[in-house]
């Protein structure tokens, strides 16, 4: 054990300084305490970082050359928008990669009204609500049940995002109804789809959905 | 257990009254968790660790609980992740609730001789993780040492049945409140400095011989919780820049309510009151400050008090407005209350108390140890076998409160042994 003579204290432990005064300590040393603890690394920040740093990079030549050359069109806005909207894409997968199912249904939510807002500001052709989303929206119910299954998740764990991807399945209904769409198909199979995974949910696990809904609403 | 628990409908609790604030208001430098240490005679050994760990928990069946976030609150929900021991790998009381992740809301930890147990406050408080620590170094050492111990087993000190634990006291002892506590307290003065990196604590921790400090504490005609107090507010006050001088220097200290309503729960169950001195206005000798500090505990500490405060911390709780409050939005008016209350604060001082194991297994404890992360300079005293410790958990670079206090004890003829975890070569200054 060591000794401070400033601080009349003994310090256990193997640090040659004395942790109060800094002073020099005199006597033995023994082991310490508490580990070494070694920094964490973060094996992703640097990919990350490179990938930000060519997205601006690239960026800022786009709109270099768009500025010497404008008659071909402000095209750097596409751009621009693009990346955007492909790093909401990542950063929500990112933040939520805790979570899978959590992550499922931000990404159907953010990428349904990204395609909705791309589809419009392109000529509104209608490929957003005729194709993609009525094709996307069972493709993420399936990756919901999908995860509960390979991850062995328990009822509470996934009857939530499942719900709400189910209830999401609905939507291709307003269009429908309203006659929106050139092509049926795809929305016609989301619905019904749709319909039966909501009929197994509520039938075989009724129960246990109505039991998860009291834990989460209640005041 | 297996059968008990139905699969698809998991048992769940709503969280204390204490623990509701500690979800929203937590955050990578204030990480609500608090670190029990059992330091043995001998190495751990980890296979036996792990089966009394598993033994414990059978006992503690709320300790395998997640929590979850509702819509309007968090809430605790039954799990069946494994709880797994580790060798000691990360920063003392670093966050275990960073984000809602799956992830059981305490660790047991080991190094060398120490078994650590790190707990999330919103599970539990002091007293109910130091029963479970007990208990788990009492399950350890009957494996352990088989043949020291043959049956019948020495009996745990604590007793209580599952229900016992599992009951939130808050509730069981709430009344509507006749009328609500005057408001916020004046802003009280704050240590700044530079902050350890990434969010590390200094940890020292300064054992000394019972007996000797609790007679120094008689002989000034106070106890000993009231003298430590009166110390650390001195020590608080030296390192102070005179303009700071006309603030008050607060220290908050946590009370066990089990101590005036009976509970066996293992769930949250404390108040805090605040003793604090103005060194604008008194002249700042030990005496006066012990003086004020004995005033402070004497007129605070009655159950009249206790009750008021429990009272009207619950009676926000049952407010059918604020409860329909969506969680994001408590969230932030969490954070601005907790924000409003700690400039009120400077330092916390926690005092465990007496530490029991049975005669028979102290022979082979060295010593029992707490400390606690809160975002400011903190202090925990515990004592066990004829031993005290005070240990400071502390955010910032520079040590000079806790060289002061320790320096004190040493004038007053107390032998301190300081233990750390900063490194050898060290990074102060």
């Amino acid at each position: 054990m060591f000794y401070c003579e400033k601080c009349g204290i003994h310090v256990s432990g193997s640090g040659k300084r004395c942790p109060l005064c800094q002073g020099e300590l005199a006597g033995t040393p023994e082991e310490d305490a508490y580990p070494v603890i070694e920094e964490a690394r973060t094996p992703y920040g640097l990919i990350i970082r490179m990938a930000l740093f060519l997205t601006v990079a690239a960026l800022a030549v786009c709109i270099a050359i768009n500025y010497c050359f404008p008659e071909s069109g402000w095209w750097f806005l596409f751009v621009a928008a693009g990346l955007a909207s492909v790093w909401l894409v990542i950063g929500i997968a990112l933040s939520k990669r805790r979570n899978p199912l959590k992550a499922i249904v931000w990404l159907l939510a953010v990428v349904s009204v990204l395609l909705l807002v791309w589809d419009w500001r392109t000529g509104s052709r209608g490929w957003s609500i005729n194709f993609v989303l009525p094709i996307l929206i069972p493709c993420m119910q399936i990756a919901v049940v999908a995860t509960a299954w390979a991850l062995h998740l328990r009822a509470s764990d996934y009857l939530l995002s499942l719900g709400i991807s189910l209830f999401a399945g609905f939507f291709p209904l307003i269009p429908l109804l309203c006659q929106w769409l050139w092509m049926v198909y795809p929305s016609v199979i989301c619905v019904s789809f749709s319909v039966i995974l909501l009929a197994a949910l509520v039938l075989f696990q009724g129960s246990a959905l109505k039991a998860e809904l009291i834990r989460r609403t209640h005041i | 257990m297996k059968n008990r628990t139905n699969k698809n409908v998991p048992s769940w609790w709503t969280l204390d009254n204490a623990a509701k604030i500690f979800p929203s208001t937590g955050s990578s430098h204030d990480s609500k968790v608090f670190r029990f240490v059992c330091e043995l005679q001998e190495e751990v050994s980890p296979p036996l660790l792990q089966k009394a760990l598993d033994k414990t928990i059978e006992r503690f069946p709320m300790y395998r609980s997640v929590m979850k976030r509702g819509w309007f609150w968090y809430y605790l929900e039954d799990s069946t992740l494994p709880a797994k021991i580790r060798e000691e790998d990360s920063p003392p009381c670093c966050p275990i609730y960073p984000s809602i992740r799956r992830s059981l809301l305490f660790r047991v930890l080991y190094y060398r001789k120490r078994i650590s147990l790190e707990v999330y406050h919103a599970l539990t408080d002091g007293t109910g993780a130091l029963n479970f620590l007990c208990t788990l170094v009492y399950e350890y050492l009957l494996l352990r040492h088989p043949d020291e111990f043959p049956k019948p087993f020495p009996a745990l000190p604590y007793d209580a049945s599952q229900s016992q634990r599992q009951t939130d006291s808050f509730q069981k002892y709430y009344e509507k409140p006749a009328r609500r506590l005057p408001g916020s307290s004046p802003a009280a003065y704050q240590l700044k400095g530079e902050r350890l990196p990434r969010n590390h604590l200094a940890i020292l921790e300064g054992r000394m011989p019972l007996e000797d400090i609790l007679a120094c504490a008689r002989a000034k005609g106070a106890t000993l919780t009231e003298l430590m107090a009166a110390v650390f507010l001195l020590a608080l006050q030296e390192g102070m820049r005179v303009r700071d001088r006309k603030k008050p220097v607060v220290i908050t200290i946590p009370v066990n309510l089990r101590n005036y309503f009976p509970s066996e729960s293992a769930r949250n169950f404390f108040a805090t009151i605040n003793v604090g001195y103005d060194f604008g206005k008194g002249d700042g000798s030990l005496e006066s400050v012990l003086a004020e500090v004995k005033r402070s505990f004497q007129a605070n500490l009655t159950e009249e008090r206790m009750r008021e405060q429990m009272n009207t911390l619950c009676a926000l709780e049952h407010s059918i407005p604020l409860r329909l409050v969506p969680l994001p939005i408590k969230d932030i008016v969490l954070r601005i209350a907790n924000w409003l209350t700690s400039r009120g604060i400077t330092a916390s001082f926690s005092n465990i108390g007496r530490v029991s194991m049975p005669e028979e297994m102290n022979r082979h404890i060295h010593l029992f140890n707490v400390f606690t992360s809160a975002g400011m300079l903190q202090a925990c005293a515990c004592s066990f076998h004829g031993q005290y410790i005070v240990s400071f958990a502390s955010p910032f670079r520079s040590c000079e409160t806790e060289r002061i206090f320790f320096r004190k004890l040493s004038q007053m003829g107390i032998d301190v042994i300081l233990t750390t975890n900063l490194p050898s070569e060290s990074e102060v200054n």
